[in-house]
């Protein structure tokens, strides 16, 4: 390490201003930071200002999207061994096979991301952080495993240059770039991104996931019947052994990473709940007024069909794109749950909602902000009397 | 009755939003989003113009312009006649005195707004947003409470959207954008973007909720149908459409 430490301090001028290689400064930088502790703090960016950096910030939401990336590695091989040889093989055999699927997918997101996060930061000279190791992540973790590499490519470029960097780069987007980047793939290849066919990284088989069953459940019979039958339960849709997106199928395993994130203050704990309350409240206005089949689930099922709890947890609570304000922070997440479930129940074009329900509530959310602002201005110049203020 | 007055309404605001659905009343959208109240102020003065300019556009197709639709004369001659051919010129005639009003109104009593508005209130005239409900009215044979409904609703998603560009506007005022995309550009951006937001919404329909389904759901769908809701602009009004945008 000393020796690593000692050529990096002499590469150093190199890079600083004046120096022959100036321009790859954030380069440099992003190796200091990366590889070496510096004792740099954050000035911009999604906090104003604080004691820490915003690449810990950062790197703690990787640590905590740490087991929905075991998970989702060891169910991906294991959804493969169970279809494809028709028996389940060891843990070590799924994760191997897991790996074999899943690690492309993450290092062509890294990769092509990569590329366009250090051109425009050695173009604008802003520095290159962890900020992308979190969307270059989240991104591979929201797609079916049979997703094609170089639609990858092209989802993360999107995400990165269209959702962030036109904006300014990390701290300045509206939307957030992971989902930007899965919602631009869902719309541009939808046969890659949805169906039955896509979940499970055997070639030719059909596994409908639990979202699509309940949406073609038949008037009449019960939805839950429906699930039991095709072997999804409440429980087994908890722990997520279940065909579905990569890194999204285990609600146990967001919980775990919410656990993370709520203990270390990096994840909006108001956000989360309010979206469980505005699912919750929508699910159970549905089972008592709708009269679809699929409106007659029982409401908690909502919260771990799909990629409720992931979007719950790693999306709705991204600081950058949600709501600011304290109060405004209880509606953006409420309307998220409701609007989640609105769309995967009533909608019949898409199986799942969570996603478009976040990225609608990120268009929105400056403008629950500048309201609640209002709203509080008004309230502070009524109390202390003041006329027109 | 009223579930399909809700329904439409949700539909107007959310699904097939006139502005970033069919991208209808751009200009001033663009350039009147930079400031909160300005935006607020025309997303109000669109929502007026709209829910009264709709209803009586109807009432003047029903009941001079459609074919057939001067019977209530009782004359002969007058009820074999088709006067639609008017009907542009017409709905602009009925939509621009309802600006005048408008107007007159903002000026006397939010004359920081209207100083802050101006060109674009009297633009509102030829807001295409506005014309385009009218005909989209038509063009669906709209009835009479329908018409008000869809107006209202119309105008309501128009301001919703203009007034969430803004927010958005403000929040990135001081962002580090690229130099070139400073301002319009960003606008733009920000606007297709919103549009994917909204895009969540596209096929929703109460009805299917709310009354008995009478099909199966289809299975889940192997490509979900995406296409844009089609607009369906008569061809010979494309040309001034556009030239009334410029």
């Amino acid at each position: 390490m000393k020796f690593m430490l000692d050529m990096h301090d002499k590469m150093r001028p190199l890079f600083e201003k004046g120096g022959k290689l100036e321009k790859l400064w954030p380069l440099f930088d992003a190796h200091d930071t990366f590889v070496f502790t510096p004792a740099d703090t954050t000035h911009e960016g999604s906090h104003l200002r604080d004691a820490i950096d915003l690449k810990r910030v950062m790197i703690t939401v990787i640590f905590a999207l740490g087991p929905a990336i075991l998970f989702g590695i060891w169910n991906a091989g294991h959804q493969h061994n169970l279809n494809a040889e028709g028996a389940t093989a060891g843990i070590l055999s799924d994760m191997m096979q897991g790996a074999w699927i899943v690690l492309p997918i993450i290092f062509v997101s890294y990769a092509a991301g990569g590329v366009w996060e250090v051109l425009f930061a050695t173009v604008r000279r802003h520095e290159i952080n962890e900020g992308f190791l979190v969307t270059g992540m989240l991104f591979p973790l929201t797609l079916p495993p049979t997703i094609p590499l170089w639609q990858v490519a092209v989802g993360i470029s999107f995400g990165v240059v269209i959702g962030k960097e036109v904006f300014g780069g990390t701290g300045m987007n509206v939307l957030n770039p992971a989902l930007t980047a899965r919602a631009f793939l869902f719309f541009a290849y939808p046969v890659q991104m949805s169906g039955d066919a896509v979940w499970t990284a055997v070639d030719g088989f059909v596994g409908a996931t639990p979202l699509s069953i309940a949406a073609a459940t038949v008037e009449g019979s019960s939805v839950v019947e429906a699930l039991t039958s095709a072997g999804y339960s409440f429980s087994s849709m908890l722990m997520g052994a279940i065909p579905g997106s990569i890194g999204e199928t285990s609600a146990l395993m967001a919980l775990l990473g919410a656990g993370i994130l709520l203990m270390t203050g990096i994840g909006s704990g108001r956000i989360m709940a309010s979206m469980v309350v505005g699912a919750l409240v929508m699910g159970t206005t549905l089972k008592l007024f709708g009269s679809s089949a699929f409106s007659d689930l029982p409401p908690h099922y909502h919260l771990v069909m799909g990629g409720f709890a992931f979007g719950c947890v790693f999306m709705a609570t991204d600081p950058v794109s949600a709501a600011a304000t304290a109060r405004g922070q209880l509606i953006y997440g409420f309307l998220i749950g409701v609007i989640a479930v609105i769309v995967r129940t009533i909608n019949p074009a898409y199986p799942e909602g969570v996603m478009l329900a976040i990225l609608f509530m990120n268009v929105m959310a400056p403008l629950i902000d500048h309201y609640v602002l209002q709203a509080h201005i008004k309230s502070r110049a009524a109390n202390r009397g003041l006329a027109n203020a | 009755m009223l579930v399909d007055y809700i329904n439409l309404a949700l539909n107007q605001i959310f699904v097939e939003n006139i502005l970033l659905a069919f991208f209808l009343g751009m200009c001033s959208y663009l350039s009147q989003s930079r400031k909160m109240e300005s935006a607020t102020g025309l997303g109000v003065a669109v929502i007026f113009v709209l829910t009264l300019s709709c209803p009586m556009n109807w009432a003047i197709r029903e009941f001079l312009l459609a074919k057939g639709a001067l019977a209530w004369t009782g004359s002969e001659s007058l009820a074999g006649l088709d006067l639609s051919f008017l009907g542009f010129i017409c709905y602009i005639a009925v939509i621009a005195s309802l600006v005048q009003l408008v107007e007159l109104v903002i000026d006397r009593y939010f004359p920081a707004l209207y100083t802050s508005l101006g060109i674009f209130l009297p633009l509102i005239t030829v807001n295409c947003s506005i014309l385009g409900a009218s005909l989209f009215m038509e063009e669906r044979g709209y009835k009479f409470g329908q018409s008000l409904v869809f107006g209202f609703s119309s105008g309501i998603g128009w301001f919703l959207a203009i007034v969430a560009l803004a927010a958005i506007r403000k929040k990135i005022r001081y962002s580090h954008v690229p130099q070139g995309l400073r301002g319009l550009g960003m606008a733009f951006i920000v606007t297709g973007l919103m549009a994917f937001g909204f895009l969540a919404f596209s096929g929703i329909d109460l009805k299917t909720v709310t009354k008995k389904a009478p099909e199966p759901a289809a299975p889940a769908v192997e490509a979900p149908a995406l296409e844009a809701p089609t607009i369906d602009i008569p061809s010979d009004l494309e040309d001034e459409d556009l030239e009334g945008e410029a």
